[in-house]
């Protein structure tokens, strides 16, 4: 009886105990059971944060300037090696300093950081050894000359824009990060799996700027030789397309290694006489004057309110076209008398001065220009001679272009094209007309004017002979913490070129040149000459050839072809190109000197007289001739529809419709956009998916 | 069959189901760690084809050159004067 009872109270206990896993059981699986499956998950999964990689930065005709990469850190765990000869070796191999190599192959340290990035391909077995920890980092690469990165701007270590173009367009060049989700085993260890789904991250968007870096690389040389042999402080270029508003090149050079901003945009400055040719605009546009009119120059020198007015040039009446040509600063304050304050004040402030152009640059200044309010009686006189106001390189260039392309004050732009990492146009320039600021007819008699002053004027020497120039130079006492500093200038010339239909608006300013001259036209002004010839000879320096061959005003020297000169020829085909030019271009603009071989295809006959001097001086050079400043002429080919296509037919359709074809990652569809009308032999992104 | 012979081949099926399973997964997890090595092989190789390009540019450009053009091989920019530039006549397709 006693052990039936024992027996009951056992399989009591046993069903009680059976009851209570049965319980727990139900009570994990159907109250906890979410809270148990997030918290297995968590330790099954790990999510790995996958950076975007940032947008490019290119130039005008597509070249790339600025992109980020992956590079990888190397960190060292000595006590986890086993093979330490072969990491010795390896390490050898990528270059790691003999210290640093030492204390990464030392098992008594127990971590060694290397410094340095390296390329995943140079150190590929490196990565693939036990102790070997790497962290990929995504760099950024800039492939730009040093005043290109002045307004294109960097990022820091941590990936954010700090400065130019990569901070003021930070928004649409970083994209969007995504993230990789991992599955980790019981030791740990990560590995991806096609069942665990994560956010693919999306690039950003591509930039491409108005900037020709082949004419970019131009002007920065003749800046440096400039500054260089003039002993100046720095100087800038700035070279403009007048008939749509691009910036194609902007090159700055300061002595002071610590300046880094782009001066062209953030540096006002005085622009002594190259401002008279706003005033003389004025007073034609109103028709206070007519450009034979005559006014009395006093032998070069005036009193006005206490202060003496001196003319380098000295006259005793001159008409404003002299007053323009010789920079006649008596005869300019005089013309400049016909306009009231409130006129002078409106004309220049409708030319620009005083307002930021609104280039994406964050450092952008607006210049100065004081109200009338605030002038003295000298104001006036002291702003028809370009004082009293400071102003920067690109809003001068900007002012001259209305003189250039009719009348009209266009934005500056330093932005073409915004393209989607799928090819999709975002955004595309347009010709922005800020507002007309002279009828046709003033703005062709000034540009009448400035050609006198290449030819016969104080430009003499920014004189082509082949071409004709306009422009106005300018020499203006350099203002330094508020006080004039005597022999310290700015030199400056502001070309148009050529002088009839101009492609370029190029401005040269020389910080304090100190070569025995200071003068605008004898510094800067060979300057822009420099500019202009390399330019001329280049393969693509954004100019229109055919418009050019017909600007032409004198016979070629054609001398060489007989062979019988001692000069060198290059021969530029000006039409449309047969085919593409090659890539590299910088040896196409240079023609050997007397008495050298040559390296391109002579157009000269054999030699057969060996008396005879050899004729290796003429070349031929086919060149692109439309200008990159505008991909809708009226000239232009519609970029087909190649979606769908198979790879082979799409690039097939895209060169018979007569682009050049490049092919670039992204998902279908081409930049510029399918429908969209551009120049023929203009590159064309093909988006594939490699 | 015997009631021990279904409960032998009951176990039989197990394990072997068992087996296949894990076969199958570790099979999976071998392929995608390969995969992840031929991504990271792919994306090392056009890191590299970004700096080869990006050295070919450099090397071909005009700052590059310009100083050994003039340097060594005596070679100078033309003056406006020397350049000609002959006007092509349209061709035909180029009106298109």
């Amino acid at each position: 009886m006693i052990r039936s009872s024992r027996i009951k109270l056992v399989h009591l206990l046993l069903a009680l105990f059976a009851f209570a896993l049965v319980g727990k059981a139900a009570h994990v699986q159907l109250f906890q059971g979410r809270a148990w499956a997030e918290n297995a998950r968590r330790q099954q999964t790990a999510r790995r944060d996958i950076p975007a990689p940032r947008g490019d930065i290119r130039d005008g005709v597509g070249r790339i300037l600025v992109q980020s990469k992956e590079t990888v850190r190397l960190e060292i765990a000595p006590r986890e090696v086993r093979d330490r000869q072969k990491l010795r070796r390896l390490l050898q191999r990528a270059g790691v300093s003999r210290e640093h190599l030492a204390r990464a192959t030392n098992p008594s340290v127990a971590w060694v950081t290397l410094p340095g990035r390296w390329l995943p391909t140079d150190v590929a077995e490196l990565l693939t050894m036990r102790g070997v920890h790497p962290t990929v980092i995504v760099d950024r690469h800039y492939e730009v000359t040093p005043s290109e990165r002045r307004f294109v701007g960097r990022v820091d270590a941590n990936g954010t824009a700090i400065d130019g173009i990569e901070r003021e367009l930070d928004s649409l060049l970083k994209g969007t990060p995504g993230s990789a989700i991992l599955l980790r085993d019981a030791k740990g260890r990560r590995f991806a799996s096609p069942a665990t789904r994560g956010t693919a991250p999306v690039a950003g968007n591509s930039v491409v700027l108005t900037i020709n870096h082949a004419l970019q690389e131009i002007t920065e040389r003749a800046l440096s030789d400039a500054v260089a042999k003039l002993g100046a402080d720095g100087g800038d270029i700035v070279v403009l397309d007048p008939h749509s508003g691009a910036v194609l090149a902007m090159a700055s050079r300061r002595a002071d290694p610590r300046s880094t901003a782009a001066t062209a945009l953030s540096e006002p400055f005085e622009p002594g006489s190259t401002l008279k040719p706003f005033v003389a605009a004025a007073l034609l546009e109103r028709g206070r004057v007519n450009p034979t009119e005559t006014v009395d120059t006093y032998g070069g020198q005036m009193t006005l309110h206490g202060r003496t007015i001196t003319d380098v040039h000295k006259g005793d009446r001159m008409t404003l076209r002299e007053v323009i040509q010789y920079s006649s600063n008596v005869g300019i304050v005089q013309f400049a008398s016909r306009l009231s304050p409130r006129e002078q004040y409106e004309a220049l402030r409708d030319f620009g001065f005083g307002v930021a152009t609104g280039v994406p640059y964050p450092a952008e200044v607006p210049g100065r220009l004081p109200t009338p309010a605030r002038w003295s009686k000298q104001s006036p006189a002291s702003l028809a001679m370009g004082y009293e106001l400071a102003v920067t390189p690109l809003q001068l260039a900007a002012g001259y272009a209305a003189f250039a392309n009719g009348g009209e004050l266009l934005a500056p732009a330093l932005v073409k094209e915004i393209v989607a990492p799928d090819g999709k146009v975002l955004y595309r320039h347009q010709r922005r007309v800020v507002r007309r600021v002279l009828s046709k007819r003033a703005a062709d008699e000034m540009r009448a004017m400035l050609v006198d002053v290449v030819a016969g004027g104080t430009a003499l020497q920014a004189d082509l002979s082949a071409f004709a120039v306009a422009g106005k130079t300018g020499t203006a006492r350099r203002n330094i913490r508020g006080r004039y500093v005597a022999g310290q200038y700015y030199a400056t010339f502001v070309g148009l070129f050529p002088a009839e239909n101009p492609q370029y608006v190029i401005l040269v300013k020389l910080d304090s040149p100190r070569g025995g001259s200071y003068y605008g036209g004898t510094t800067a002004a060979p300057v822009t000459k420099a500019v202009l010839e390399a330019a001329i000879a280049a393969r693509d320096a954004a100019l229109d050839r055919a418009l050019l061959a017909s600007a032409r005003t004198e016979k070629p020297d054609t001398t060489s072809l007989t062979g019988t000169g001692d000069r060198a020829t290059a021969i530029v085909l000006a039409g449309k190109p047969e085919r593409t030019a090659p890539a590299s271009s910088a040896v196409g603009s240079y023609v050997p000197a007397a008495g050298t071989t040559s390296l391109a295809r002579p157009a000269a006959p054999p030699r057969e007289d060996p008396r005879r001097p050899p004729p290796t001086s003429a070349f031929v050079f086919e060149l692109p001739s439309a200008p990159e400043r505008d991909t809708t002429q009226a000239t232009g080919r519609t970029v087909p529809d190649v979606r769908g296509l198979e790879l082979r037919d799409a690039v097939r359709a895209l060169h018979e419709a007569g682009f050049r074809i490049q092919l670039a990652r992204g998902s279908g569809g081409t930049s510029p956009a399918a429908g969209t009308v551009a120049r023929p032999g203009s590159l064309v992104r093909l988006h594939v998916d490699r | 069959m015997t009631r021990r012979g279904w409960i032998w081949l009951a176990l039989a099926g197990f394990l072997v189901v068992a087996v296949g399973v894990i076969w199958r997964r570790s099979l999976g997890i071998a392929e995608s760690r390969k995969l992840q090595e031929l991504v990271r092989h792919r994306d090392a190789l056009r890191n590299e084809q970004l700096k080869l390009e990006g050295e070919i540019r450099a090397a071909s450009s005009r700052a590059q050159l310009a100083p050994h053009v003039e340097r060594r091989l005596g070679m100078r920019v033309p003056s406006a004067s020397q350049v000609i530039l002959l006007k092509r006549p349209p061709r035909q397709n180029d009106s298109q």
